[in-house]
């Protein structure tokens, strides 16, 4: 097999499927918030923005809820906490003991520091793969809906599978916030 | 979520109200006869409970200048609206330098075995370090540790009462340089100000790393006397659309950081001395974790670190004020107990010597800081109105 051909294989593997959506895009952020609120008092939830730059009113527009991400990194973190004291006890105790200063073979004041940074490692890393896991990444080639989208417009999209889903309700609301073009695409 | 505050009104003014008064006037006058009676008795137990009440408040009071200068050496927008609460501190610093000469001139000689020229000439140690611990040199430091605070304390916070005033912006620039020295000076001062009063009670020992360690419970404790002012001022219905949950929720950051760092620190203090085992560094640890002085420890690493820890993690916790206002009246009694820990042992190494005399000073202390605190919050605006980054603080929004 030629490097060529892993790497087309890797590529496919880390292809999503593309869904179907219908989008609205603006170059007034403003109106897209506004249509972004209707869409989801119209009861879509598979829906979202994208934006060229971070905006926190997108956050409460489309209804996007607290992330996980901090319960993984503080049960990750509880874990590393234990596997640092389990780890400690059994290689200074059991494995390999080592007298050092005449202090008791498990003396956990010394050990203290090893486990604090194990703690901190799982849950910095955990919370990284999380962050990786939740967002879908790493993705190669995600279809573009519109190359301005990362300069100076914005999109609402909606998702063909959400169970509100209504062409012709959600195009009202998007022509009636005055979206500059209004399309169907492959997200 | 940000919006607009377009009419929001000016702060009204804070009133010491005839409850308060009388409230303060009862605290100090409890102190005061707490202390005379102590005194009558046991001296060095009197001492010993006006120390734990003078480092606390003067702590407070440099914990205050602390935070206001790090703010300017920032320049820091999101703080405009709460910084005046801070500044409020400070005003306990001119009674603190009055406390600390009574306590050097009558206090001194009770607690400090280097004041005494026979005892030093009588210990290889304390002759050894005489250069460092003696009377004449403890004056200079306190005559020119008050000076240097004293001085920013006018400088930055008499910069921003004036600016409620006359509005001039050129004032806010004006003050990051004056901010940095402040800060640098405080990291030096503050550390020899706690080994001054607080580690030569027990000449014999030395840790370099102690002036961190009451850093970092000043930091904490600041954090937690501002979520109670600011608590106080709600109740009353001060302060509203200018100090917002968002800047509850940096608060409770802060507080949440410090409470880390302070174990952090002690935890540094007590594992490097436990390692390396000389006797001169163990004499602070041994009667320290023997019988009843034990528990204080353990109560320490249970109260001041692992509740206040878990209690300030999840992102509701630093945004309810009710939930912030009993782990921060947690870490103030904490506090206290960690002046506790820190003077007592050296009264009494085997026992915890605690009773009416220890809370009723510390009282009187209390009284005091909140005669100071409140005179300068009635005295000028509630909120830096004249800072150009006020809008800033108004529209600050806190994402996680």
């Amino acid at each position: 097999m030629s490097i060529n051909n892993i790497v087309t294989k890797l590529e496919n593997l880390l292809r999503s499927e593309t869904k179907s959506c219908f989008v609205g895009i603006w170059t007034d952020e403003h109106q897209m918030i506004a249509a972004a609120t209707k869409v989801r008092e119209h009861g879509c939830k598979e829906f979202d923005c994208i934006t060229p730059f971070p905006m926190h009113e997108v956050d409460e527009a489309v209804g996007i809820s607290r992330s996980i991400i901090p319960w993984v990194t503080f049960f990750a973190g509880l874990a590393g906490c234990g596997f640092g004291l389990w780890f400690t006890w059994w290689v200074s105790a059991v494995n390999w003991p080592l007298n050092i200063g005449g202090k008791p073979m498990w003396s956990l004041p010394a050990f203290i520091p090893v486990i604090f940074e194990l703690t901190i490692l799982f849950a910095a890393l955990s919370s990284v793969g999380a962050m990786f896991a939740l967002n879908g990444l790493p993705k190669v080639d995600p279809p573009v809906i519109d190359p301005d989208l990362t300069c100076h417009k914005f999109a609402v999209y909606v998702l063909e599978s959400d169970k509100a889903y209504d062409k012709a309700a959600i195009e009202k609301i998007f022509s009636d916030h005055g979206a500059e073009t209004i399309k169907m695409a492959e997200i | 979520m940000a919006s607009a505050n377009v009419n929001l009104e000016l702060p009204k003014d804070y009133e010491v109200s005839a409850k308060t008064k009388t409230m303060m006037s009862i605290l100090m006058f409890i102190g005061l006869v707490a202390f005379t009676m102590t005194m009558v008795n046991n001296p060095e137990r009197a001492w010993s409970a006006y120390l734990i009440g003078l480092f606390y408040f003067i702590t407070l009071a440099l914990g205050g200048l602390f935070f206001v200068a790090i703010q300017h050496m920032t320049s820091a927008g999101w703080s405009v609206s709460i910084r005046r609460l801070v500044e409020a501190f400070t005003a306990f610093l001119p009674y603190g330098f009055a406390l600390t000469i009574i306590y050097f001139i009558f206090g001194g000689p009770v607690l400090y075995d280097w004041f005494h020229a026979d005892r030093v000439a009588a210990d290889h140690l304390l002759a050894h370090k005489a250069s460092y611990l003696n009377k004449t040199f403890f004056a200079i430091r306190i005559l020119v540790f008050f000076g240097l605070w004293l001085y920013f304390a006018k400088r930055l916070v008499g910069s921003s009462v004036l600016q409620d005033k006359n509005k001039d912006v050129s004032l806010t620039t004006k003050l990051v340089k004056p901010a940095i020295a402040c800060v640098m000076t405080f990291a030096v001062s503050y550390s020899f100000f706690s080994i001054d009063l607080l580690m030569a009670l027990e000449p014999h020992w030395f840790s370099t790393i102690f002036g961190v360690y009451c850093f970092g419970g000043m930091f904490q404790s600041t954090m937690a006397a501002l979520i109670i002012l600011i608590y106080h001022l709600r109740k009353r219905g001060l302060g509203k659309g200018y100090i917002t949950d968002d800047h509850l929720h940096d608060i409770g950051k802060f507080l949440f950081a410090f409470t880390v760092f302070w174990a952090y620190i002690a935890f540094s203090q007590y594992m490097l001395i436990w390692y390396a085992n000389l006797p001169e560094e163990t004499i602070f640890f041994k009667p320290r974790s023997e019988g009843q002085w034990m528990w204080v420890s353990l109560a320490l690493m249970l109260f001041k670190f692992i509740i206040p820890f878990f209690a300030l993690m999840p992102r509701w916790a630093k945004r309810n004020i009710n939930h912030l206002v009993a782990i921060s009246c947690l870490v103030l009694v904490m506090q206290f107990v960690d002046m506790y820990w820190l003077i007592y042992p050296n009264l009494d190494h085997h026992h915890t010597v605690f009773g009416l005399s220890e809370i009723g000073i510390f009282l009187g202390f209390v009284g005091f800081f909140i005669y100071a605190v409140t005179r300068f919050l009635s005295k000028n605006q509630i909120v830096a109105t004249g800072d150009p980054r006020l809008e800033e603080a108004l529209h600050h929004h806190v994402v996680y």
